[in-house]
């Protein structure tokens, strides 16, 4: 179970709740372990547990009873409660923060491409498999939303 | 390369996700476009801003609860296996009921009586025609040499069909006897007192229907001695040597006899009938000691002219099975007073000339 943190690290970055990250996180493994025979063995096992929990959370915002209560962007925004450090605890709060809020107001198909990229650390060909979307709009996607975050983050930029 | 599109490769630019052509003109764009480097060094902050994020860490117990949401799964996927795979399961069970069920079944059969009982008529049937033929060689050469003294084996009476046949065929080829023996040869098989014979002595139906005086031709010896002509008829029969003085008698037994028969099995069916017929005394006998009752018995039965048919012994008795003449039967059941006490379990209201009786030692 060395894939758990992972896992719900993407449900929480995209949904911006951990209650739910953890429910969506949950009914993954649980979809994984009733569909391990279907696992292929040519992907990676982690390439195939990210599918389904980006599918999973990608259905779920997508449903309209969770557009209604969009109010989970403020759950977003609670998002690191690790406690910092003293001495950069301020700063860090409010960086970690502006991440938050900056990341939960992408477009879910663009944030879905950050959180794989730049924060679980994938290819862009796994995340083209996991998404199983064209190589080139992985591409676009990630440039966009970089962009999106680059500005709303320029405070922080040096 | 305008700085537009620069700036939509910057992105891939910095995974190295770059073709190595779109590379170059990147490098080639970057080198001479300041904004477009502070942009590329701005996306690389943004980049570094998001690594700086603190790595998630699902909660405690998490593990746990998914275990627990995903143990469900097997368990119902058990249960409907154990209800779903019968295969595997039932047929070693239908086996099982159908070796059970069997024997019960022996089980049921060998405990009540009367199930044997009812079997044992069909046995009967089935034996009958095999101890003929053994008997009908003997028979014919000791017909002509055996005195017509005693025979403790004596033709059964009721004979199969094929014996009687061939006792008609035998009739006309030694054609030597004359009607009156034919008469009384037919009667042996009435008397049928051969304790170990199988067939059923009951009441001859044969006289009539055997015309052959072959077959009474073997009866060598009549049965004891001692006994009176009537039962001897039978075996004296075969008029060979036969005693004048036993003949009448016998005459008049055999019409007797076959009154009787006819009462009771029309024509030629007569002999089927006897063997069908079921005792027609059953009684249960409680002794001291089985063997020496059963010794007795057999001697009584023996002295009153009649005849073992059938013995068995079985856990709980000895049964034995005879042939009565029923002119003699009140006297057997004042004797079998002596043997033990005695009773009767069922009796046929009109008791035929010989009366079939069963008994149970116990």
């Amino acid at each position: 179970m060395t894939y758990q943190h992972r896992v719900f690290g993407v449900a929480l970055r995209m949904l911006g709740s951990r209650a739910e990250a953890e429910e969506v996180a949950q009914e993954a493994f649980v979809r994984a372990h009733r569909a391990l025979g279907e696992f292929r063995g040519d992907a990676k096992l982690s390439t195939w547990l990210y599918a389904i929990t980006s599918r999973l959370c990608l259905n779920r915002l997508a449903s309209g009873e969770r557009r209604l209560r969009r109010q989970g962007e403020d759950a977003l925004l609670r998002l690191s409660d690790a406690a910092p450090r003293p001495d950069a605890a301020l700063e860090r709060r409010e960086l970690e923060s502006a991440l938050g809020r900056a990341i939960a107001e992408l477009p879910e198909d663009r944030r879905i491409v950050v959180v794989l990229r730049d924060i679980e650390g994938l290819s862009y060909e796994e995340i083209a498999q996991v998404l199983e979307v064209e190589l080139g709009t992985v591409r676009s996607r990630l440039h966009r939303a970089r962009a999106d975050l680059k500005e709303k983050l320029e405070r922080f930029l040096p | 390369m305008t700085c537009d599109e620069t700036r939509e490769l910057l992105s891939p630019y910095l995974d190295e996700a770059l073709s190595p052509d779109e590379r170059s003109l990147v490098d080639a764009h970057l080198g001479g476009c300041a904004e477009c480097r502070g942009e590329l060094e701005a996306l690389r902050g943004t980049i570094g801003l998001l690594h700086r994020l603190e790595p998630v860490r699902a909660p405690v117990g998490f593990v746990d609860r998914v275990v627990a949401a995903a143990r469900p799964r097997p368990w119902y996927r058990r249960v409907a296996d154990a209800v779903l795979l019968p295969l595997s399961v039932k047929l070693p069970l239908e086996a099982a009921a159908v070796v059970v069920v069997g024997l019960l079944a022996v089980y049921l059969f060998e405990r009540s009586p009367e199930l044997q009982q009812a079997a044992r008529g069909v046995d009967q049937r089935q034996e009958a025609p095999a101890p003929v033929p053994p008997r009908e060689k003997p028979a014919e050469p000791l017909a002509d040499k055996a005195p017509p003294s005693a025979a403790p084996s004596i033709p059964a009476p009721a004979e199969a069909p094929g014996r009687a046949a061939g006792a008609r065929d035998r009739a006309d080829t030694p054609g030597s006897q004359d009607a009156n023996r034919q008469i009384t040869a037919s009667p042996p098989p009435v008397a049928a007192p051969s304790p170990s014979s199988g067939p059923v002595p009951t009441p001859a139906s044969p006289p009539p229907a055997l015309s052959s005086p072959p077959a009474g031709s073997s009866p060598p010896p009549a049965v004891a001695p001692a006994q009176e002509a009537k039962p001897l008829a039978k075996t004296e029969a075969p008029g060979e040597n036969a005693g004048g003085a036993v003949r009448p008698e016998a005459e008049s037994r055999q019409r007797t006899l076959q009154t009787a028969e006819d009462s009771r099995a029309a024509g030629s069916s007569a002999k089927l009938g006897a063997k069908k017929a079921p005792a027609d005394v059953v009684a249960r006998v409680a002794v001291k000691d089985r063997d020496a009752a059963e010794r007795e018995l057999t001697a009584l039965i023996e002295r009153l002219g009649g005849g073992v048919t059938q013995r068995r012994r079985e856990d709980e008795a000895t049964v034995v099975e005879a042939v009565i003449p029923q002119p003699r039967y009140a006297e057997f059941s004042d004797a079998l007073k002596r043997i033990g006490s005695w009773r009767v379990e069922a009796e046929r209201p009109d008791l035929p000339a010989q009366i079939r009786v069963v008994l149970r030692l116990q």
